[in-house]
């Protein structure tokens, strides 16, 4: 039964914008959750309009990347193993890597993304060989797939890469690509040459600590900027200060910047910048704003559970969370009031997915 | 905020990262009861099982496999993970008999698994081994470092250890105290010269211990020991061979005040020719011993636990009933000036008069060669201090001590962690003993009066433990010392909906004249470990 409205929902997902004559572009929500399922939630309408089951998934659909032009989703499946490329029209299977072959076990640690153009998705793995009786870690790797390959995907272009990357993002030109790891790297997308690489771990602040960050969500809608908590210690001994700051990296002009808003008095998993007013929005067990213009907290609210995840309406109108549990709200950017709350169908859980926004 | 209350943030988003990154990681069965059918095996058996893909480069030398040395649970687990991820189809008793003979052929020394002992006995709460800067984070965070001190390899195959890890949890290098440093550099490149010179394969002791004939078991023994919350016990052990280092064993025991606690049979298995493992049934209850025996083959030191809830046992001392007169423990040991109580000495050849030093009388009520119930008086002169208990002309020095007033409480164990529950999981218990210390004068060590008689609560830690009320949600403490966590799961009551974690203090409380002496210790209550292999 399930698979089938499955399919019927998929198939009327987006209609019925092509009914209108000139058609007002939606934000469409997505979100994946246990142990198979990749949701598109019509953000106003407040609605899931499709339930996809993607293939072979195996336990949980994490990292969920979209197309630039809204048709597909890239998921990371398969234990980190495989790439999924979904047709969200559809519901079909239309890409897909499995990055592991032969007795070489592959995986990516949240590192896919896609390029600009939608050609070529660019991948960290993490290979390693098994043989008879012995594990051999190998080197990491950048792989780059083109998008058209279907469903036995392989790289077109294989370079080395560092070790410990938790966030690929493409840069606004399409030229290069940056990889979040111990540094922030930046690699030509052509040829895989290291363009350059600028401190994370020695991040130049002085008096600060070594900085501690662990983002996986590779959220830069709607500005091309992606902005993630670092936390660090200020000063040492009995005076050192814990602080919450806000690494910034604009994918256009590649400026990466560090702002301190607080003494760290909460925990945040994910941050998104908003079109309005230098805005930055973060979650875990509290919904925050804070007003980057003058690197201040505005405004800080609990929330009935954890997310881990959030997300923006692309004219700033609206805060999305979700991840965690299996619910998606919706806030108000002024009074960080909810307006609603939506549970996914059947309740499944959606962990450490990502929450994504499209137009379409 | 204060600094407790980041490092409070710290560890809850360390923590959720912790289960968030270790998704990929495979689960573990209960631990098989090890000791119900006599195997017998040799290399034939591991070739037939293991060669496939261990080669046999030359005869009697597999890859891999004859590289390393381990304890009978390390071994076991091992085996685990070549069942579980390495689709080895390996039928029961022929993973018994590989674990029974590689624990003979490539074990552990005593001298070699005494450190790291603890884990073997699953004793709770136990402050890991100190093994120098690095290790702690590198190695000892996500298990023990004791489970690493449980190994024997060269600096080679210590290396292999690092790829199959960072190849089995890929995540791992991207977890807290992992993605701080440069954790595959340090790893495959400073730890194992370090591991193969602190651990190596080959050592003068286990090559001594492995060419000893294995000692016969068979015979009497004389049982004492203690049950933290539950108190001392006193009994016997008959112990037959059934051949092949099997055994089957009879514990009879009792209380301190002759109760009978329970007539137990165990089946025994003895591995390296010194690791007793036991599996009994006390009452209803699966329970297991892990002793050692000593290497003069006379007297077996460990712990029993219940099989599903290891935290949950005692420490058993086993003496051989043949030997020469000796005391071996008297219970209660603490006495009070100006009072007089009745005690038990429990020891071998016990036989004449029965003298705790100056200021006593004591009256003997009953008395076996092996078991003496006395009354002894402690006059209002007697000085305060450790006693020497002599019965005929045997002596046992610090088996008693005089006191008049408890001077310290000192709760064990002083940083404790419950689990609450939570679907097939139990909830995991802490239990807490208060011991009784008089100071003495400068220079001398304080005197021990053992576990005392106390009542028990818990109190918020900090602040934060005050504001979220951990008191009301985490659970209870018994009267007995035992803390039992509350259920597991959101709790819709909470702020955030949290589950029943909590930081508390533990006070143990002691009236003396109307005066309460107070001991405390630290208490935490996180969430449940998904599982609970056999060396933590
Ligand atoms: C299907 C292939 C296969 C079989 C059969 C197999 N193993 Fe393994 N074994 C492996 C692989 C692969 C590794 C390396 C990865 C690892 O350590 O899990 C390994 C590693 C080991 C190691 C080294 C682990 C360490 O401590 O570093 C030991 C010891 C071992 N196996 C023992 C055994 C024994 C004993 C048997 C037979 C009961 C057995 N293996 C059967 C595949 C196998
Ligand atoms: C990310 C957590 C983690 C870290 C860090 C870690 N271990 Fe482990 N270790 C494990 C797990 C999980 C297993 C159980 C693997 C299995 O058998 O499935 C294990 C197993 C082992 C074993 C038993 C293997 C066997 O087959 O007998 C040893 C020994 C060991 N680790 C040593 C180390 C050392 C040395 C380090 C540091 C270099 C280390 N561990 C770091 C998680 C960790």
């Amino acid at each position: 039964m399930r698979p089938l409205i499955a399919c019927a929902l998929a198939l009327s997902l987006f209609g019925s914008q092509n009914l209108s004559a000139r058609p007002a572009l939606r934000d469409y929500i997505l979100t994946g959750a246990k142990p198979d399922h990749l949701f598109v939630i019509d953000a106003a309408a407040r609605k899931v309009t499709s339930d996809i089951r993607v293939p072979d998934a195996n336990g949980i659909v994490g990292l969920v990347v979209p197309s630039p032009d809204g048709k597909r989703a890239y998921v990371l499946v398969n234990r980190m193993e495989s790439i999924s490329g979904i047709d969200l029209d559809t519901g079909k299977q239309v890409f897909r890597a499995n990055l592991s072959s032969g007795d070489e076990v592959v995986h990516s640690f949240f590192s896919v993304n896609i390029t600009p153009d939608g050609r070529e998705l660019i991948v960290h793995e993490l290979p390693t060989k098994r043989g008879l009786n012995e594990y051999h870690v190998q080197e990491p790797r950048f792989a780059i797939f083109k998008t058209d390959a279907g469903l036995d995907a392989k790289p077109v272009r294989v370079f080395p890469a560092p070790r410990r990357v938790h966030l690929v993002l493409p840069k606004a030109d399409g030229k290069s690509f940056y990889a979040l790891g111990f540094q922030l790297f930046e690699y030509d997308l052509a040829t895989g040459k290291k363009l350059g690489e600028r401190g994370i771990r020695n991040w130049g602040r002085p008096g600060y600590s070594t900085p501690d960050m662990l983002a996986f969500w590779p959220v830069t809608e709607p500005l091309d900027v992606f902005v993630t908590p670092v936390y660090s210690t200020l000063g040492t001994g009995k005076d050192a200060i814990a602080k919450t700051s806000l690494m910034k990296l604009d994918l256009k002009s590649g400026a990466l910047s560090y702002q301190d808003f607080e003494d760290t008095s909460a925990v945040i998993f994910s941050a998104v910048a908003s079109p309005r007013n230098g805005e930055v929005f973060t979650v875990y067990t509290q919904l925050s704003k804070i007003d980057t213009n003058k690197g201040v907290l505005v405004d800080r609210v609990n929330l009935p559970h954890t997310f881990y995840t959030i997300n923006i309406a692309s004219d700033g109108h609206e805060v999305f969370v979700g991840g965690t549990m299996c619910d998606v709200a919706f806030y108000d950017p002024d009074t960080l009031k909810q307006r609603a709350n939506l549970k996914l169908p059947g309740c499944p859980d959606q962990s450490i997915s990502t929450l994504r926004v499209i137009r379409r | 905020m204060s600094l407790s209350s980041i490092d409070r943030l710290r560890r809850w988003r360390r923590a959720m990262l912790g289960c968030v990154m270790l998704l990929g990681a495979a689960g573990w069965l209960a631990a098989p009861a090890m000791a119900d059918a006599p195997p017998a095996a040799d290399q034939q058996t591991v070739r037939t099982w293991c060669a496939g893909c261990h080669t046999e480069d030359t005869p009697g030398q597999f890859q891999r496999l004859s590289a390393v040395r381990k304890s009978p649970e390390g071994w076991q687990m091992t085996i685990f993970r070549m069942q579980h991820v390495h689709n080895l189809a390996l039928p029961d008793d022929a993973r018994d008999a590989i674990v029974k003979f590689l624990s003979d052929t490539q074990g552990l020394a005593p001298s070699e698994s005494a450190a790291g002992r603890f884990a073997l006995e699953r004793r709770p709460n136990m402050p890991d081994l100190k093994l120098g800067d690095d290790l702690p984070d590198m190695c000892g965070r996500c298990h023990s470092l004791a489970r690493v001190s449980l190994q024997r390899r060269d600096a080679d195959t210590w290396l292999r250890l690092v790829h199959m890890h960072v190849g089995q949890f890929p995540s791992l290098e991207y977890q807290a105290s992992a993605r701080d440093r440069y954790w595959w550099d340090i790893a495959t490149k400073q730890l194992p010269a370090k591991l193969g010179a602190m651990f190596p394969f080959d050592t003068q002791a286990w090559r001594g211990w492995m060419n000893r004939p294995h000692a016969d078991l068979g015979g009497e023994w004389l049982v004492h020991g203690h049950s933290p919350g539950k108190g001392d016990f006193v009994g016997t052990l008959s112990v037959k061979a059934t051949g092949g280092d099997n055994y089957t064993a009879h514990y009879s025991l009792q209380s301190p005040e002759g109760k009978p606690i329970g007539e137990i049979d165990s089946l025994v298995r003895v591995y390296t020719g010194y690791e007793w493992r036991g599996s009994s049934k006390v009452g209803s209850v699966d329970t297991h011993e892990v002793l050692a025996l000593s290497e003069d083959g006379r007297r077996l030191t460990g712990r029993w636990f219940e099989a599903a809830h290891t935290e949950v046992g005692g420490d058993v001392v086993a003496e051989r009933a043949e030997g020469p007169a000796a005391v071996f423990m008297v219970s209660p040991r603490a006495l009070k000036i100006g009072t007089t109580s009745e005690v038990l000495i429990a020891g071998r050849g016990l036989n004449g008069t029965v003298t705790f030093g100056n200021g006593t009388s004591v009256k003997v009520l009953k008395a076996s060669p092996t078991l003496i119930r006395a009354s002894v008086k402690v006059n209002d002169k007697a000085a305060p201090g450790p006693r020497a208990v002599t019965v005929g002309r045997t002596s046992a020095a610090d088996m008693a001590a005089v006191y008049d007033k408890v001077d310290r409480l000192d709760v064990q164990p002083a940083y404790g962690i419950a689990r609450v529950g939570g679907g097939h999981i139990d909830p995991v218990t802490a239990q807490f003993e208060a011991f009784g210390f008089i100071e003495s004068q400068a220079g001398q060590a304080p005197v021990a009066l053992g576990p005392m008689n106390v009542s028990w609560k818990v109190e918020p830690y900090n602040a934060d433990a005050v504001k979220a009320q951990d008191v009301k949600f985490a659970g209870r403490i018994q009267p007995d010392g035992s803390f039992v966590p509350g259920p597991g799961g959101p709790n819709p009551e909470r702020v955030f909906g949290t589950n029943n974690a909590g930081d508390l203090t533990v006070v143990a409380g002691l009236d003396q004249e109307g005066k309460e002496l107070r001991g405390q210790a630290h208490l935490i209550v996180t969430v449940q470990r998904w599982n609970t292999p056999p060396i933590y």
